[in-house]
């Protein structure tokens, strides 16, 4: 069905058709059928979304290894270009292959592992041997020459034009294993939240702007992710931040929405720098190249930077996090997630839980084969994670704010995710499956927390905008269909027994108990794995406080929702259906199975995994932990809401401290925000009283010149005559006298 | 006799574009005074006959004169090298353009006349570029000075336009006795009026640089500074400038100066002999000094009054001034016989930009003019980009251009002139291409003022105005543009034929 469809074609394709949109929706639908501006950004989605499937499951697999040794054909694909050329008559070979196929590849190689587990020694011959799975490439500006030989257009060259270039960012697109899952998940994600959106938002005057700002994000987003070097995946980790940030202040007439937006651009300047400074530390010290081909593509690369300088990639991999703490929210710039829930919902749904915030967790994953060498980094990247996790876990506890309590959770969660990349650090065997458990919880979180997002914006639809818990609550009548979507969500949320959230939580865990197995770091991962556990039970806890307190106890509805609140509509209930689908089976369906794991596996410069068992017991663990959470959500709000009272005011401190995020903001402002401002009240103290009053003296000499030159511009020509009849005698005196000087 | 005949013959057969030119000012002062009856009306639509025979002469000129040949060693009256055909054709041009301002600003019963003192001014621009003698220099400077009185007066006869002409006449007789005094000094230490002569003996004979030379050579820059409105010999401009017809003074701050710049040239830099060994007998210390001295003042002098000006009239005036300073930069590098070809090259260049936007300047004051007001103040200028948009930006550009700001080619200009100052590596011309900077800069303050005043202030007379645009007018402010925004693009035809002169 898709074999017309080339394979370096489908790359552009993803990102080309919401860009496409977007300029559409900027240049036409601005100004036509307002109304309908969805419609092209819904399509094109769609688009992009068909695509990104094909690739997952028909491209992408074309370019994984196999463990039959074929060394020519591996020499040829190393190289993206003639692996075009050369892969469209593969293409038609493996036209007729199916989904299914797919799966048996992954099921034998399943296999493969166990065997090389059992004989080890095997094991590695084995991998010494096989092909490696190589990334398909693409230059999206060539010059096809006569011979047919394309030769890319570089997008920045810096350096003798001749000779070798200092600096050399072709725009490669490329696509690997974790960019096509990355891919499905965004747009998919995207197509959903887009559909809601559209109902929604209907109304608003902004409504063209919205989706023009959604589909430059889609396009960045995938931009971000099929980038494939370091600079043009900088570009669109600004790009997306910008989409961010017009999105926040989406409604930019509210003063609260307008510095939201600017805390969380503010914010993540910080973190841009460390990953630019990171970006030269590579270009630096891989010799100027910043390909992720070149690096990661041959081990040898970087092995040789370990032995001549084996602190540099520590330095490199510290730096890269930084950019990562900023754009997913990790302590300390957290703050800006939280108050980025001004936006639009959808687009909290979208960018502030789903896609854009993992990011920073996609970057570090990208990373591994830097990582795996930085150990150090490694624990940094866990603690940080830990840290956070249990910081935002703490903090969502008491929120009234719906949507801020499921932000904090975003925030906790994505702590998760770093703290099983960083349980790398306990041994480079961990590594593939360290980014394949964060990676899967990242895919698993996008679905339930887009669907949490989404009910919660769907109960403030119906409730006039009011998103205080304490305004309404029993809606579980009035909104049957958002009640159980939000209730799917909040269960996949809290990891509750098989569904998505409990097999992806369960495998972080699992990561961090045999991490702490570890003769060095074991203790640092004792105390990651005690957070860890803690922050599990907290989040189910505080997921079912929202939950309890929104659609349980008696029916309150606030005034502004008028008398009968209404549930969703089709185009917003669709799509809430189908993500709490999602959120209820994708991780059963993907991770128990190792679907997702094993297609990961794939990623060039991964290193070779073991396989990895459930373990049981962390599984128990974590099933006591969360329905022990629900349960206690359900004493505390339903059963006996007398309890929460009691706690509140015997431990109002505490309260107070949760309730305000550790009061972080408030040390920001004192100890940041306040000396800055300081400092930038003595500029302009400078600039107006000094800089400005130089300025204003120069400005003002020329008029006083001129006003001492205008009185004899007095009209009389006699005095004109005068005038230069002396300048003339002037002259002459002044030329004789140099003569005789002479 | 018979071979003194075939002399005149030879000398008129090397400035027949300028016979021609002024074979037809004698045609219309013969025929003008019959087409008007005697109290002095004229057959409605008659100036539009003259406005064609001026163009058609400009036109006749010019094609007579597109396939001259290069004269350079002559020791006759005249002498035609590239220099020369260059300002010739440079003349023609802006010529039209000006034919084309002044086409509604006499009336019927004028127009033949002022048209024709037109084209004996540019004959005699010409004529200047073409002297190989001082008298022919001398004579066809009068050329320009005499017929330029009549063209001041002729438009219009009112008390301000009696009393600019009445000062440019006088001062200007004043500066013509200078320049006479200087030609009468150096005729004394040389013993020849020759201009080829007289650089083959200060080349040959290394002529001490003696008093006479030396009061010869500030009497002859004192006297044409006069024409090129270098400070302190400026004063009539602004007076000039608000009194006569603006038409008039669009001629008069372009023209006067060309012709005063092509005389120094003829004057102190041996061009026409084309011999590199030939030095000029002016590169005395003291000729540059003053030459230094007398750029700065007038970069300075035109800019700070330009600041303080609320006539547009009087503001161009001093603006005009000010070009003549940055003109000046350029003559002071090119006397070092080195830098010739940046320095008098750059000033070359300059002119041609010059003419260009500020004519087009002047060309939109004519078309901006309401039917019961002219352009005076700036209070006239006021919103008139709601009142006339496209001429508003139209200005701004040519604005833009005299600031010397891309596209324009004034930034060009501007940037040459400071180049070839910058690159000549004396410290004096260093100071000098930055006070030239400083200047570039103080003249932003007011030619910026000018654009805010058409952009950022409501219109003073909001009646409704019906007079049309006039269609010769639209055609001068078009070329112009044409020019002012093309010679940024495309500078390098222009340049490399100004260097091929300069050599």
């Amino acid at each position: 069905m898709f074999d017309w469809l080339k394979p370096h074609d489908v790359l552009w394709l993803i990102p080309a058709a919401p860009l496409l949109a977007c300029l559409w929706v900027v240049v036409v639908g601005h100004v036509v059928r307002r109304q309908y501006a969805h419609r092209p950004v819904i399509l094109a989605i769609a688009f992009s979304a068909v695509l990104s499937y094909y690739l997952l499951l028909k491209v992408v697999p074309e370019y994984f290894g196999t463990p039959v040794a074929h060394d020519e054909h591996a020499q040829e694909h190393k190289s993206g270009d003639h692996a075009q050329a050369d892969h469209k008559d593969g293409d038609h070979k493996a036209g007729d292959h199916k989904e299914g196929d797919h799966k048996k590849d992954s099921e034998q190689k399943v296999g493969d592992h166990k065997d090389g587990e059992h004989k080890d020694h095997d094991h590695k011959v084995a991998v010494a041997k096989a092909k490696p799975s190589t990334a398909i490439s693409v230059n999206v500006f060539g010059e096809t020459e006569r011979d047919g030989k394309v030769t890319p257009v570089p997008w920045i060259r810096i350096g003798d034009p001749q000779g070798v270039p200092t600096l050399l960012v072709l725009p490669t697109l490329r696509a690997d294993a974790m960019t096509a899952l990355m891919l499905v998940m965004v747009t998919t994600v995207s197509l959903l939240v887009a559909i809601f959106a559209s109902s929604y938002m209907k109304g608003d005057p902004g409504y063209p702007r919205f989706f023009a700002a959604i589909s430059a994000f889609v396009f960045s987003m995938c931009m971000l992710v099929l980038a494939g070097n370091f600079v043009l995946m900088f570009v669109f980790w600004e790009a997306v931040g910008l989409c961010s940030y017009l999105l926040i202040g989406f409604w930019f007439k509210k003063p609260s929405a307008a510095a939201a937006a600017k805390k969380a651009f503010v914010v993540n300047r910080i973190g841009d720098l460390g990953f630019i400074l990171g970006i030269f530390m590579v270009w630096q010290t891989f010799d100027g190249s910043i390909d992720f081909d070149t690096i990661f593509g041959d081990p040898s690369v970087i092995a040789r930077v370990v032995t001549m300088q084996p602190e540099i990639l520590t330095t490199i991999c510290v730096l890269l996090f930084i950019g990562a703490v900023g754009k997913s929210a990790q302590f300390p710039l957290h703050v800006w997630l939280p108050d980025a829930m001004e936006g639009p919902t959808p687009v909290s749904a979208l960018i502030h839980a789903a896609t854009m915030v993992t990011a920073g967790v996609y970057l570090v994953a990208r990373c591994t084969p830097f990582f795996v060498h930085a150990p150090t980094a490694q624990l940094i990247v866990s603690g940080i994670g830990a840290t956070t996790a249990l910081i935002a876990a703490i903090t969502a506890l008491t929120q009234y704010d719906l949507k801020r309590v499921l932000a904090y959770s975003t925030v906790s969660q994505l702590g998760y995710m770093f703290m099983a990349l960083g349980a790398a650090a306990a041994g480079k065997e961990f590594a593939t499956l360290a980014v394949t458990f964060a990676m899967f919880h990242m895919f698993t979180h996008a679905f339930f927390k887009a669907v949490l997002f989404l009910s919660a914006g769907s109960v403030m639809h119906s409730m006039g905008d009011v998103i205080d818990m304490r305004r309404f609550s029993g809606l579980r009548k009035a909104l049957p269909i958002t009640h159980i979507t939000f209730l799917a969500g909040a269960l996949a949320l809290a990891g509750f027994p098989l569904l998505s959230g409990f097999w992806s939580k369960d495998e972080i865990l699992a990561i961090i108990f045999e991490a702490t197995k570890h003769p060095k770091h074991g203790e640092f991962f004792k105390v990651i794995l005690g957070v860890a556990l803690l922050t599990s039970l907290m989040t189910a806890f505080y997921t079912f406080r929202a939950y309890f307190m929104t659609f349980w106890g008696p029916e309150k509805f606030p005034e502004e929702a008028g008398h009968h609140p209404h549930d969703a509509p089709p185009a917003m209930a669709i799509p809430l259906l189908l993500l709490g689908i999602a959120a209820l089976v994708v991780g059963g369906a993907t991770g128990p199975t190792h679907l997702y794991g094993n297609y990961l596996a794939h990623t060039p410069g991964l290193p070779a995994a073991h396989h990895h068992e459930p373990n049981v017991p962390m599984m128990i663990i974590s099933s006591v932990l969360a329905i022990a959470g629900i349960s206690l959500a359900y004493l505390c709000y339903v059963a006996s809401p007398g309890i929460s009272r009691n706690l509140k005011s015997g431990m109002s401190w505490l309260h107070t401290c949760s309730q305000e995020g550790l009061k972080l903001d408030a040390i920001y402002l004192r100890w940041i925000v306040k000396p800055l401002r300081l400092v930038a009240q003595i500029s302009e103290f400078i600039d107006r009283w000094v800089i400005d009053v130089i300025v204003d003296c120069v400005g003002f000499l020329p008029g006083l010149f001129g006003a001492a030159l205008r009185p004899i511009h007095n009209g009389f020509v006699q005095s004109y005559a005068m005038v230069m009849l002396i300048g003339l005698v002037v002259c002459l005196v002044t030329a004789l006298r140099v003569l005789a000087g002479m | 006799m018979n071979e003194s005949l075939q002399n005149l013959n030879g000398a008129v057969q090397l400035v027949l574009p300028e016979a021609v030119l002024l074979a037809t000012v004698c045609v219309i002062f013969f025929a003008a005074p019959f087409l008007v009856s005697e109290r002095g009306e004229a057959p409605a639509g008659l100036r539009h006959r003259w406005g064609w025979l001026s163009l058609l002469s400009l036109l006749a000129a010019g094609w007579i004169g597109w396939s001259a040949a290069e004269v350079p060693h002559s020791t006759g009256p005249f002498v035609v090298d590239g220099l020369t055909l260059f300002i010739r054709s440079l003349t023609l041009v802006s010529g039209a353009v000006l034919v084309l301002l002044h086409w509604n600003q006499a009336d019927d019963s004028r127009s033949g006349e002022s048209h024709a003192c037109l084209l004996a001014i540019l004959a005699g621009v010409n004529l200047v570029a073409a002297a190989n003698d001082l008298v022919g220099l001398f004579v066809a400077l009068e050329l320009i000075s005499i017929p330029t009185y009549l063209f001041l007066l002729l438009p219009r006869r009112d008390a301000p336009a009696q009393e600019a002409t009445l000062k440019y006449f006088l001062l200007s007789i004043f500066s013509s006795a200078i320049v006479l005094f200087g030609m009468s000094y150096l005729y004394g230490a040389t013993g020849t009026t020759n201009l080829y002569a007289i650089h083959q003996a200060f080349a040959d004979h290394h002529m001490p640089h003696n008093a006479l030379v030396a009061v010869a050579t500030v009497m002859l820059i004192a006297g044409l500074g006069f024409r090129l409105t270098a400070v302190p010999f400026h004063f009539y401009a602004p007076d000039v400038f608000q009194g006569a017809q603006p038409s008039a003074a669009a001629m008069l701050s372009f023209v006067p100066k060309v012709a005063g710049f092509v005389a120094l040239l003829r004057l102190i830099v041996p061009t026409s002999g084309g011999d590199a060994a030939m030095q000029s007998w002016m590169m005395t210390p003291s000729a540059n000094n003053l030459l230094w001295w007398l750029a700065v003042i007038t970069m300075f002098t035109g800019n700070l009054m330009a600041l303080m000006q609320h006539d547009v009239r009087r503001l161009l005036a001093f603006s005009s001034v000010s070009h003549a300073g940055y003109m000046m930069v350029g003559l002071v590098v090119g006397l070092h016989s080195s830098q010739q070809i940046n320095g008098i090259g750059a000033l070359l260049f300059y002119l041609v930009i010059y003419g260009v936007m500020t004519l087009g300047a002047f060309a939109v004051l004519i078309a901006a003019a309401r039917s019961n007001r002219r352009i005076e103040t700036l209070d006239d200028l006021a919103g008139l980009s709601r009142t006339k948009p496209a001429l508003a930006l139209v200005l701004s550009v040519f604005l833009f251009s005299l600031t010397g700001l891309p596209p324009t080619a004034g930034f060009l200009g501007k940037f040459n002139l400071f180049f070839a100052a910058w690159s000549q590596g004396s410290e004096s011309n260093r100071l000098l291409a930055c006070l030239l900077g400083v200047n570039a800069a103080l003249g932003a303050w007011y030619y910026l003022k000018l654009i805010g005043v058409m952009y950022l202030r409501d219109p003073v007379d909001r009646s409704e105005d019906s007079r049309p645009l006039e269609t010769p007018v639209l055609v001068a402010v078009a070329v112009c543009l044409v020019g002012t925004i093309g010679l940024f693009f495309v500078p390098s035809p222009l340049w490399t034929h100004i260097q091929s002169v300069v050599r």
